[in-house]
């Protein structure tokens, strides 16, 4: 072992870069923690990182095509600013970055070709792709070299051993997909399954992605045993391999909340929280709960890998947790711009049409004119008599009345009875047919008295 | 006085109980969950273990209340002793039937009398309908939330579109509770304070018999001669 991982050419290509071997296996315990192993694995990591960089050596590079689609780069500057002499660099010379918009010395024709030769090659290659996808205006807001956005990443993906989508653009449209979408921009997993490309997809979400997750996918993925299973098209090891989840992230990385992991964390358990951005409580670093931090909800080491070599993060900065991790790829709708704006509120807008509202607004209003309405409708029933005891009972239901055959109250038991008005309209008809029967008797008395007299 | 009496019947026991348990933890819950939203210095590692601890005691209160509704029996209408299995009167009777648009005008003071009802009118009984699915709902968006069972929940908050979707669900559900309590305890006091006597501390008021197998109100009881 102790031979093995001091082979002289290894060690001669860190000396060549200003690298100590106490500074790379610092490295390789770092990588093991953002690959989601333990610090152990340190050795293990090690051992694969010299071995692939020995393998370089004779040309087994892993070809990589870095694809730009709606993007702001953002995603490549981040990756571009690890530090040199760093032993990052040693790590991405375990690829062959074949083709990428930003990075690439060659231009035009001759990077078109270069992509090209890498696809058509046979041999496998990894694409990592940056950015949402416009399907919008024929996708022609991406085309490039003849070729339209969805043509693009679909000719890349098809041969690929995987699809890298880094980013949360590229993820589920992040940004580029936001309300109200003209470009209707999507993320990579999605328009590869609207034409049948069963190619994997590693999403790594982030707005940007932190390079060191990209970094870790990548020792996973050539030298922790994915490349084989990559090779042998063999999904569900790939899965296996890298921990996806069921939104095919690695869980090692997304599997916790920044909340379960953030150094304020114990300001938040103790209620010490920032309201206010310079006050008293902001310096003495307390909870930014308050002021929107998407911490709680959203799913990323961050805490743990923390950004710009492990300098500091989102939160150590001051700056509450703006959820940019939050991208499903399977659900447009759960794209992190979408539910985490405004980002100093803590919940999204939400909006009919054009008009937007924030739920406490309409629900404390809602609330608001159910309780006026009940105050109102009590002096109501206070001016009609009915606060003391109700108002008297209706002697039969009104359907009652009109459908007396299906009547549903038994009334002939009702202590109503007496005046009930069906009984009462009833007695009236007898007493008038009385009346009338008694006046025809009447009159035909009188008539007989009067015939009685005539004959007299 | 034009109410029905209000006998211990109407709500048994169990029945008091499980009311107070409802409304304490319903009351701890909306407190709590206004101060995590709103948190207020020093008030989040209490509120949040309170909100958990009631949010299962809501659950368990209310799937122990419909358990319980098929055995033990209650008055099906106000102003009777008799008594018939607790789910019958919580589900439509024949007392309610075609009496939905008498209380809605009734309330709208376009019908001057006042509707004959089952122990629930209508209006109450859809409310009390929704409130079980509501707590139901409430309880697997806290869940979902929670973190020691957000894992198991993924697949829901994800089919909901996402945590902060289903927070809002969670949020909303707490405003419908509010307004639920709003109209409920303005019904049940508007025409009196007795209801809420009987219901909190079983005390009887007399008043009118209704007979829950006639539909109609049979007579008179000032509860004064109850012993001869």
């Amino acid at each position: 072992m102790e031979q093995e991982t001091s082979t002289v050419d290894f060690g001669s290509m860190l000396e060549a870069r200003g690298v100590s071997r106490r500074d790379f296996l610092k490295f390789c315990g770092a990588l093991a923690v953002a690959a989601g192993l333990s610090q152990a694995a340190a050795p293990r990591v090690a051992i694969a990182l010299e071995k692939s960089v020995i393998g370089a050596k004779e040309g087994g590079l892993f070809p990589v095509l870095w694809i730009e689609g709606a993007s702001c780069t953002g995603c490549t500057e981040s990756f571009a600013q690890i530090e040199t002499p760093d032993v990052g660099k040693i790590v991405l010379e375990l690829i062959s970055l074949n083709y990428s918009d930003v990075l690439s010395a060659g231009a035009g024709y001759s990077v078109e070709l270069a992509k090209k030769q890498t696809i058509e090659s046979g041999s496998p290659y990894i694409v990592v792709y940056e950015g949402g996808i416009t399907q919008g205006f024929g996708s022609n807001t991406l085309r490039v070299a003849m070729e339209t956005g969805e043509e693009i990443l679909c000719h890349a993906a098809e041969h690929a051993a995987a699809v890298v989508a880094l980013g949360s653009c590229a993820v589920n449209g992040g940004w580029m997909a936001a309300y109200p979408n003209p470009a209707q921009a999507t993320g990579v997993q999605a328009i590869l399954k609207k034409h049948n490309i069963g190619t994997p997809v590693v999403n790594i979400p982030g707005c940007p992605a932190n390079p060191e997750w990209l970094m870790s996918v990548l020792v996973q993925v050539l030298m922790m045993g994915g490349a084989e299973a990559l090779v042998a098209g063999d999904v569900p090891a790939v899965v296996k391999t890298l921990g996806l989840d069921g939104e095919g992230k690695p869980q090692g990385i997304f599997g916790q909340t920044i909340h379960d992991n953030c150094e304020r964390r114990g300001h938040f358990e103790n209620g010490e929280f920032v309201y206010e951005f310079g006050s008293k409580e902001e310096e003495l670093g307390y909870c930014l709960y308050p002021l929107g931090c998407k911490g709680p909800q959203t799913k990323s080491n961050c805490g743990v890998t923390m950004w710009n070599n492990r300098r500091s993060w989102c939160i150590q900065a001051g700056s509450p947790c703006l959820g940019c991790c939050e991208a499903n790829p399977n659900d447009p709708g759960d794209n992190w711009v979408e539910v985490n704006t405004p980002f100093y509120e803590r919940h999204r807008d939400l909006h009919i049409g054009d008009w937007f509202f924030q739920p406490t607004v309409v629900a404390g209003a809602i609330t608001g004119i159910v309780a006026l309405a009940l105050i109102i409708h009590g002096f109501g029933m206070k001016k009609s008599g009915r606060t003391d005891g109700g108002a008297p009972f209706e002697q039969r239901r009104a359907w009652d009345v009109k459908n007396p055959d299906k009547s549903i109250g038994q009334y002939e038991y009702s202590i109503y009875e007496d005046n009930d008005p069906v009984v009462l309209q009833k007695a009236q008809q007898e007493i008038a047919k009385q009346y009338e029967q008694a006046t025809e008797e009447v009159a035909e008395a009188a008539e007989a008295a009067a015939e009685i007299e005539e004959g007299r | 006085m034009a109410h029905l009496a209000h006998y211990k019947e109407a709500h048994p026991l169990p029945f008091v109980i499980t009311h107070w348990i409802n409304l304490v933890a319903m009351i701890c819950l909306i407190i709590t969950g206004f101060l995590i939203h709103f948190p207020v210095s020093g008030t989040m590692g209490v509120a949040r273990g309170v909100h958990v601890f009631f949010g299962f005691v809501i659950f368990i209160n209310c799937v122990v209340r419909m358990i319980m509704s098929l055995f033990v029996k209650s008055a099906p209408t106000g102003g009777t002793r008799k008594q018939t299995a607790d789910f019958k009167s919580w589900l439509p009777q024949k007392d309610n039937r075609h009496q939905a648009g008498a209380w809605i005008k009734y309330y709208l003071f376009l019908k001057k009398d006042h509707p004959l009802s089952a122990k629930l009118g209508v209006p109450q009984k859809l409310s009390y309908l929704l409130i079980p699915i509501l707590i139901i709902l409430m309880f697997i968006t806290g869940l979902a939330l929670w973190t020691p069972t957000a894992g198991a929940l993924a697949g829901f908050t994800s089919f909901f579109g996402g945590a902060m979707s289903v927070r809002i669900i969670h949020y909303f559900g707490m405003f419908v509770f509010i307004i639920f309590m709003f109209i409920h305890v303005y019904l049940a006091n508007v025409e009196g304070t007795e209801p809420t006597k009987l219901m909190f501390f079983h005390k009887e008021h007399g008043g009118l018999v209704y007979d829950p197998d006639k539909h109609v109100i049979v007579g008179d009881d000032n509860l004064q001669p109850r012993n001869e």
